[in-house]
C-alpha cells in the first residue's frame, strides 16, 4: 500500500540521499533507510466519496504511469543495433566514408542477425526479448515495438529493419517466450553467436576493414577511449521507449575497454563466424597496407622520412609487398592481419638493423656520424631519443592523468530491476554530494576533456604546443655507406631472440622473463610504439618476433611437434644465456640482396 | 538500509572477463585444454595478476595513487580534484570490495578537508552524514568520528546530538565488534555529559545559582553515573572517563564510590595492567588524607610496574619517614632502580634522597652491607652509567651540588675502583 502512495515521489532523502519511502501510522512519509521523518504526509482519499468513480479513476492512474515506466517490448539485437549506428554515426562524423554505414556495416550486421538466427530466416531465436513487468501482451504495444524498430537505419536507405520487423509480425508466437528462462538464456550466453558490447567493436573494426579506411584497430580503441566513439555510456543513447531491465540488461553495462588482443580475437571468430566473402584488396595504396601506415608511424614518432625506404626494402624482404597478405580471404587467407601492430613490428626491424639497438651499435654509430661536418641535417639516434623520451614520458604521465580522471559511470543511472534502482540511484546520490562538495572546494574541472581526434599522439614541429623540434627532414647518410653505387647500411651485426615459434597454446609470451636480459635501447623502442598503439608491450614484442620470422624464412611449426618444439627452444635459450649475449647473426648474406640501387 | 546492502547485484563480467591481464586470460584457457593434453609440461605463468581488473577498477586505482601521492606531498588541492573523481567508486557494482572502498572515501576526504582552508562545518557533515548512510558497517564509526571532529571544532550540543543518534542506533544482530563501538559511545556520550556537566558547574560558581540550576545539573550528571558505572566494569583502559566520574562523585560527595571504583580500576585482575589506574587511586587518597601506610601500599603496586615513575621519589621519602629498618632497606632499592633509568642520572631529588638513605643505613650498620648486596649487579655498569669524568665535568658544570652529593656517595657505591668521577674533581680542584 506504501508502494502506491510513495511512488510519485522521488525526491532523495536529506539525510541519507536514498529515495524509499514509507509511510508512518501517521501517515507521515520518513525515509525507510536511515528513519528520517519529512513535512510530507500522505493524500488521504475521501474513500466515502461515490467509491465507484474513485476506483475507475485510480485505475485508469495507474495503468498509464505503468506503461510509460516499462516501454515496450524489445530484442536483444535492436538494442545493439541502435548502439552499432550511433557508433557508425560516430565514425560518420569523423569523416569514414558514408559508404562504410550504409554498404558495410548495415551488411555484415544483417549477416550476422541471419548467422545467429536472430531475423531473416523462417525461424528465428525466440528467448532475447526486453520488457519490463509481468507480461500482459496486446496488439497496440505490439505495433509500437515495429514503430521503434522500422525508425533503424531507415534514415540510411536500408530496408533491413523492416523487414526484420515483418519477420516479428509474422511469427506470432514470439509474445509467449519469456527471456527471463534463466536455462535458455544461459545456454545462448555461452554460445558465440551472442551479441556483447565487444562485439560491436569487432564488427565496426570488420566493417572499416572491408572498406580500407584509415582507422587500425589500435585507432578505433582509441577513439572509444577517448569517448569520441560511444561505447561505455552507449546504452543512453537508446530511446526512451527501450527500457533496460532485467539481468540481461547488463550486457549493455561496460565497465572496461577491450584491448587491442581481446577484440582482434573476438573479429576474427566473427569472420569464421559470419563466414564472409573475400575482402576487397588491400592495394599498396590503401591506408591499411604497412607502406603508408608505417610512414605515418614514422612521422608519429619523429623519425627521419628516409627511414621509409628502408622500411620497404625489409618489406619486400619479409614478402609483405604483396597485397593478397594483407587480404582477407574466408577461404585462402583465414587470417585477420593485425596491420597497426604489423607496420609498427616493420619499423622497428628496420631501426634494428640500421641501428643494431644492442646498447652499444646505435651510440658508437652516433659518434662516427658526428664527426662528419653538416652535423644539423643528419640524423642523430642520441638527438632523437632524448627529444622522443621527454616527450614520451609528458604524454605518458598525461595518459596516467587522464586515465586516473576518467569517470565510467553515465549521466543516466544503470540498473537491472526495481530493488537495484534504489541501490543505484542512493549510491548515486552519495558519490554525487561527496564529488559536489570536493569539487566545489577544489574549483578545478574534474571530467577529462580529450581534444578533438587525431590520428597522431606526438606533434613535432615548430608550431606553438608541439613535443619539439621535427626531425623527418634529417638524413640517414651517418649510418649508410655507399660503395659501388650501391647503399648498405654500416651496421652489419643483427640481433635477435631464439625465433623458432612456440605452441601459442602452452606458452604465453616469453617477454616478462626475456625483457630483463634485452638491450634497453630495443626496450625503449618497445615501450614507444606500444605507447603509439595503446598496446601491452609483449603483444607487440611477439609481433616483432613474428615480423622476424618472416624476415629470416622461418616457418612456424607443424601442431603436432609441440614437445619438440618446447625443446628446441629450450637449448636454444640456454644457449643464448650462456654466451651472456643475444645470439649474433652476420647479415652478410642479406646484404647484397638489400641493396638499393640508387 | 541493510535490504540495500546486504543485496548484492550480479558480479558485471557479462561484456568481457579478462581484460587488462590478457596473459592470465591466456592460462585459463590452457586449463580447459583436455586432460590428456594437460600433462604437457605448461609454461611458467609469465605475468600473471592477483586479480582480474577491468578498466574500471584501473581508473580507480590509478586515481587512488594519485590521491596518496598529492596527499604525500601535501598538495591538497589537487588531492581534492583527485577524490571528486575517485567517488565514482562508490558505484561500483561488484560489491565484494565496497566496503573498504567507502572506508577510503570516507577517511581519505575528511582528511584533505582537513587541510583545506575553504572547508566549511557544512562540507564536514556533506561527507560524514552521506558516508554514514552508505553502510551500515561503518556507521558507528563514523558516526563517533562525527562527533569527535564537532567536538574539536567546541560544539558540544552537536557532539552530544551526533553520539545519541548513534547511540540508539540498532541494526540486525550485534557483532563482536559492534558490541565494542556501542561501548565506546556509550562512554563518549557520558563524557560529553560531564563536559555539559562542567559548564553547568562553572556558570553556577560564577553567579549566583538558582535551585533549578543545580538541579539540570544533578541531572547530567544522573546520565553520565549511570553509564559509566556500567562501562567501567567493562576490562578495559577508562582513563578519561574514569577520571570524570571520580570527579562528579567527589563532587557530591559521595567518596565512598569514588574509592571503590578506584579499587576496582586499580586492583581487578581482568583489567589490563595500567599504571595510570594505581596514580589516579594515589591521588584520590592524597586528597583525602589517608594514612601514609595506605598510599605506600598503592605506590608498592605502581613500583612494580613502573620502576621509573616520578612518584617513587615521594615513594621513598614516604619509606625513609617511617624510619623502619625494612622501609629504609626497601627504599634504597627503590631509588637504586630509578637511577638505573637515564632520566633520573642529574636528578639532585634523588640523589639527595639516596645520600640520607645510605647515611641512615650507615648508622645502623657497620660496613653498609645491605649497600653492597644491592649494588652487586649494578657494579659494572654504574661506574660508566655516572660516575665518568665527562659526568663530573657536566655535573660540576651544571649543578656543583649535584657534584658533591655524588662524590660523596662514589666511594660506598663502587667501592675498590679508582673512580674517575673524583679524579677529575682532583684535577679541577687543584
Amino acid at each position: 500500500m506504501d508502494e502506491e502512495d510513495t511512488d510519485g515521489y522521488k525526491e532523495p532523502c536529506n539525510q541519507c540521499a536514498a529515495v524509499d519511502w514509507g509511510i508512518s501510522d501517521e501517515g507521515r512519509f520518513y525515509c525507510r533507510s536511515c528513519h528520517n521523518v519529512i513535512e510530507r504526509t500522505r493524500e488521504v482519499v475521501d474513500m466515502s466519496f461515490t467509491s465507484n468513480s474513485n476506483r475507475i479513476s485510480r485505475i485508469g492512474n495507474k495503468s498509464r504511469i505503468r506503461k510509460s515506466e516499462r516501454g515496450y517490448i524489445w530484442m536483444l539485437c535492436e538494442g545493439f543495433q541502435f548502439i552499432l549506428q550511433n557508433q557508425a554515426d560516430a565514425l560518420l562524423r569523423l569523416g569514414v566514408t558514408p559508404q562504410f554505414k550504409d554498404d558495410v556495416l548495415c551488411q555484415m550486421w544483417r549477416l550476422y542477425l541471419q548467422k545467429s538466427q536472430q531475423g531473416y530466416t523462417r525461424n528465428p531465436i525466440r528467448n532475447l526479448r526486453f520488457r519490463g513487468a509481468a507480461l500482459d501482451s496486446d496488439t497496440d504495444m505490439d505495433s509500437a515495438a515495429e514503430s521503434v524498430l522500422s525508425d533503424n537505419f531507415t534514415d540510411s536507405g536500408s530496408v533491413l529493419c523492416s523487414s526484420a520487423g515483418s519477420n516479428a509480425e509474422s511469427s506470432s508466437d514470439w509474445l509467449g517466450s519469456d527471456y527471463s528462462s534463466t536455462g535458455t538464456s544461459a545456454s545462448w550466453k555461452r554460445s558465440r553467436s551472442l551479441m556483447t558490447m565487444k562485439k560491436t567493436l569487432a564488427l565496426i573494426h570488420l566493417a572499416l576493414v572491408w572498406s580500407r579506411e584509415a582507422l587500425t584497430l589500435s585507432d578505433l580503441l582509441r577513439l572509444v577511449k577517448e569517448g569520441h566513439v560511444p561505447y561505455v555510456t552507449a546504452y543512453e543513447d537508446l530511446p526512451e521507449e527501450m527500457k533496460l531491465c532485467g539481468p540481461d540488461a547488463l550486457l549493455f553495462h561496460v565497465e572496461s575497454i577491450p584491448s587491442h588482443r581481446l577484440v582482434h580475437k573476438e573479429a576474427q571468430v566473427l569472420v569464421q563466424f559470419l563466414q564472409l566473402p573475400a575482402f576487397p584488396p588491400i592495394v599498396p595504396e590503401a591506408l591499411l597496407h604497412p607502406a603508408p601506415l608505417s610512414l605515418r608511424y614514422l612521422t608519429d614518432a619523429n623519425l627521419p622520412d628516409e627511414l621509409h625506404r628502408w622500411v620497404c626494402v625489409l618489406m619486400d624482404r619479409a614478402g609483405m609487398a604483396d597485397q593478397k597478405r594483407h587480404t582477407l580471404d574466408g577461404g585462402l587467407r583465414p587470417v585477420l592481419p593485425r596491420y597497426d601492430l604489423q607496420a609498427a613490428a616493420l619499423i622497428i626491424v628496420t631501426i634494428k638493423v640500421m641501428f643494431g639497438l644492442d646498447d652499444h651499435t646505435e651510440w658508437d654509430l652516433l659518434n662516427k656520424a658526428d664527426s662528419h661536418d653538416n652535423k644539423a641535417d643528419m640524423f642523430s639516434f642520441r638527438k632523437w631519443y632524448k627529444l622522443v623520451q621527454a616527450a614520451l614520458v609528458e604524454a605518458q604521465q598525461r595518459r596516467d592523468q587522464d586515465t586516473a580522471r576518467k569517470q565510467w559511470k553515465g549521466k543516466k543511472l544503470f540498473f537491472v530491476d526495481k530493488r537495484d534502482r534504489l541501490i543505484v540511484t542512493k549510491r548515486r546520490r552519495i558519490s554525487e554530494n561527496v564529488q559536489m562538495c570536493l569539487k566545489r572546494l577544489s574549483s578545478c574541472p574534474v571530467a577529462v576533456h580529450y581534444g578533438g581526434a587525431s590520428s597522431f599522439q606526438f606533434c613535432w614541429g615548430d608550431e606553438n604546443g608541439s613535443d619539439g623540434p621535427s626531425l623527418h627532414h634529417t638524413k640517414l647518410d651517418g649510418v649508410i655507406s655507399l660503395s659501388n653505387g650501391f647503399m648498405t647500411p654500416l651496421n652489419l651485426n643483427y640481433w635477435h631472440p631464439p625465433l623458432r615459434p612456440c605452441n601459442p597454446r602452452t606458452c604465453a609470451s616469453h617477454y616478462p622473463s626475456m625483457e630483463p636480459t634485452l638491450p634497453r635501447s630495443f626496450v625503449w623502442l618497445l615501450q614507444l610504439f606500444s605507447f603509439m598503439l595503446d598496446v601491452e608491450a609483449w603483444y607487440l614484442f611477439d609481433e616483432v618476433l613474428e615480423m622476424e620470422r618472416r624476415v629470416f624464412g622461418i616457418k612456424t611449426p607443424q601442431m603436432g611437434q609441440q614437445l619438440e618444439t618446447r625443446k628446441w627452444l629450450r637449448t636454444e635459450k640456454t644457449n643464448a644465456t650462456q654466451t651472456g649475449d643475444p645470439a649474433k647473426k652476420p647479415r652478410t648474406p642479406r646484404k647484397g640482396r638489400n641493396r638499393i640501387n640508387i | 538500509m541493510e535490504a540495500l546492502d546486504e543485496y548484492l547485484g550480479p558480479p558485471v563480467v557479462l561484456e568481457d572477463e579478462s581484460d587488462s591481464s590478457d596473459c592470465s586470460s591466456r592460462k585459463r584457457h590452457k586449463s580447459k585444454l583436455p586432460l590428456a593434453k594437460s600433462k604437457l609440461p605448461l609454461a611458467k605463468p609469465m605475468c600473471v595478476e592477483a586479480h582480474v581488473e577491468n578498466s574500471f577498477q584501473k581508473t580507480c586505482r590509478i586515481c587512488l595513487e594519485h590521491v596518496r601521492e598529492a596527499m604525500l606531498h601535501h598538495r591538497w588541492q589537487e588531492a581534492a580534484e583527485y577524490m571528486a573523481s575517485y567517488t565514482q567508486v562508490l558505484e561500483d557494482r561488484s560489491t565484494v570490495k565496497s566496503q573498504p572502498d567507502k572506508e577510503l572515501v570516507w577517511r581519505m576526504s575528511t582528511e584533505i578537508l582537513h587541510h583545506l582552508p575553504n572547508a566549511t562545518v557544512k562540507d564536514y557533515n556533506i561527507i560524514y552524514e552521506r558516508m554514514k548512510h552508505s553502510g551500515f558497517k561503518h556507521y558507528l564509526m563514523i558516526c563517533l568520528e562525527h562527533s569527535f571532529h564537532l567536538m574539536l571544532h567546541g560544539d558540544i550540543e552537536a557532539a552530544k546530538h551526533q553520539v545519541s543518534i548513534a547511540e540508539s542506533w540498532r541494526h540486525g544482530k550485534e557483532s563482536v565488534s559492534q558490541l565494542q563501538r556501542i561501548r565506546l559511545i556509550h562512554a563518549y556520550r557520558s563524557l560529553l555529559d560531564y563536559i555539559m556537566w562542567c559548564e553547568k558547574k562553572s556558570t553556577l560558581s560564577n553567579d549566583n545559582s538558582f535551585e533549578s540550576d543545580s538541579q539540570g545539573m544533578h541531572t547530567f550528571f544522573r546520565l553520565a553515573s549511570t553509564n559509566l558505572q556500567e562501562i567501567l566494569k567493562n576490562p578495559g583502559v577508562w582513563d578519561p572517563f574514569i577520571l570524570c566520574y571520580v570527579e562528579m562523585l567527589e563532587f557530591y560527595g559521595d567518596n565512598e564510590e569514588a574509592q571503590k571504583v578506584l579499587n576496582h580500576y586499580a586492583y581487578d585482575n581482568s583489567f589490563p595492567p595500567n599504571p595510570n589506574a594505581h596514580v589516579y587511586l594515589y591521588q584520590f587518597l592524597k586528597r583525602h588524607d589517608t594514612p601514609d601506610k595506605k598510599l605506600m601500599k598503592v605506590l608498592k603496586h605502581l613500583q612494580v610496574l613502573v620502576p621509573s615513575h616520578e612518584l617513587m621519589l615521594t615513594y621513598s621519602c614516604l619509606l625513609l619517614q617511617s624510619e623502619k629498618e625494612s622501609h629504609t632497606q626497601k627504599a634504597l632499592g627503590v631509588l637504586l632502580e630509578m637511577l638505573d633509568f637515564q632520566c633520573w642520572r642529574s636528578n639532585l631529588d634523588v640523589w639527595k634522597c639516596l645520600h640520607a638513605v645510605i647515611h641512615q643505613l650507615l648508622q645502623r650498620e657497620e660496613r653498609a652491607t645491605s649497600v653492597q648486596t644491592q649494588m652487586a649487579v649494578r657494579n659494572d655498569w654504574w661506574p660508566a652509567l655516572h660516575f665518568t669524568s665527562f659526568h663530573a665535568k657536566k655535573d660540576l658544570e651544571e649543578n656543583s651540588e649535584l657534584f658533591e652529593v655524588k662524590a660523596s656517595l662514589v666511594e660506598i657505591l663502587c667501592p675498590g675502583r679508582s673512580s674517575r668521577y673524583t679524579t677529575e674533581m682532583q684535577m679541577l680542584t687543584s
